[in-house]
């Protein structure tokens, strides 16, 4: 980065070992080590702030309880009273993205969720739970989700291999979606933001001439943190839909 | 809010002080129910543009991934070479126009019109805005 002719906007989301125990053992990444840190600010932010459980609350007991309730609303609205036994799925699932979104905001800090490895993980869990809660749930009437109701029989060998496709495409879509956007949204930035480097190297009209990408930088980076945000909503949100989906197969 | 009114002054006009502002708080009242359901319709349904543009596009394209994996399977499995390719191609084409209205379906729902402007029968005034 000393070099300013020399932006690398895809280096931020290189891989590297925090420490391993030799080759093809076990490594402990720089993502890993990210992972933990989610987990550990989320675990320690929501035990922390609700531990005195006042009943007026304070700041962060407030913080909490708005999460609490955004996604508790959420689930409900999207998969009903009972999709409600699913809360703690979602609420991990949302905070995980959430905060793995807003640490990638931070500087020199490592975005978890830029790597398609990850939101696909997140995604098959999401996938594996809805077809193993359908069928435990529905039996073998889970499978009615791929047979719209009121199709004539002579079209259903062509509308049930669609519906299968469209089926098997959501945790592709799922997790694509998730990645592209933060993959997207980190190297613009880094690209706007090393026109100021390499503009402003220029001399006295660089300088003039980078203040317009420092300008776009700084609305990106608004932008991300909206995006961030959004994203984690999404997530939770289509979530929650197809979890409704394995409790009522029959659309 | 408050009148410079004298403080004596008769019950009847004060009470009529108090329905007009019963009526001005129930309005105002009102006016921010339709507010706050304009912005949660619009803030929670994906309000930017960009976000709107990938989730209707990856949907499309994993349709079509999904399918055009599951015919090359197919044709290692079967070995017939070209067909379950073509035709899982074309399945999951169609399942990526189903999954993209099912989408958009979900966004009208999600942000219906503005009750304010009649849009009408036809919709030709929207060529204006």
């Amino acid at each position: 980065m000393a070099d300013p002719n020399k932006v690398d906007p895809i280096h931020q989301f290189a891989i590297t070992d925090v420490f391993s125990t030799g080759e093809g053992g076990f490594a402990f990444t720089n993502s890993a080590l990210f992972m933990v840190l989610t987990v550990g600010l989320i675990i320690i932010y929501l035990v922390g702030s609700t531990a005195g459980r006042r009943l007026i609350p304070g700041r962060a007991q407030v913080v909490s309880e708005l999460l609490y309730e955004f996604v508790a609303n959420m689930v409900r609205g999207a998969a009903g009273t009972e999709g409600m036994k699913f809360f703690p799925f979602v609420f991990s699932l949302f905070m995980f993205v959430l905060v793995a979104n807003m640490f990638g905001m931070i500087p020199f800090f490592f975005t978890v969720t830029s790597h398609i490895i990850v939101t696909f993980a997140l995604a098959m869990l999401v996938f594996v739970v809805v077809i193993a809660y359908g069928f435990y749930r529905n039996g073998f009437k889970f499978l009615k989700l791929f047979v719209p109701a009121g199709v004539p029989s002579y079209v259903l060998p062509i509308v049930v291999p669609i519906e299968i496709v469209s089926f098997l495409s959501r945790p592709i879509s799922l997790s694509v979606r998730l990645f592209a956007n933060i993959l997207a949204g980190h190297i613009t930035l880094k690209v706007f933001a090393g026109f100021i480097v390499s503009l402003g190297s220029l001399g006295a009209l660089g300088f003039l001439g980078a203040s317009l990408p420092l300008i776009m930088t700084i609305a990106i980076t608004a932008l991300e943190f909206l995006v961030a945000a959004l994203q984690a909503y999404v997530f939770a949100v289509l979530t929650s839909m197809y979890i409704n989906d394995a409790i009522h197969p029959s659309h | 809010m408050i009148k410079p009114q004298d403080d004596q002054s008769l019950p009847d006009s004060a009470k009529g002080v108090t329905r007009d502002l019963a009526s001005r708080i129930a309005s105002a009242k009102r006016e921010r129910d339709i507010e706050a359901r304009r912005a949660s319709a619009s803030g929670s349904a994906e309000m930017t543009g960009m976000g709107r543009g990938v989730r209707i596009g990856t949907e499309f394209i994993a349709a079509i991934l999904v399918g055009a994996v599951i015919g090359y399977l197919i044709d290692l499995g079967l070995g017939t070479r070209p067909w379950g390719l073509l035709i899982m191609f074309l399945v999951g084409f169609a399942a990526g126009i189903l999954n993209v209205t099912r989408v958009v379906t979900e966004m009208n729902k999600a942000a219906p019109p503005p009750p304010g402007p009649d849009l009408g029968p036809d919709m030709d005034e929207d060529d204006d805005r």
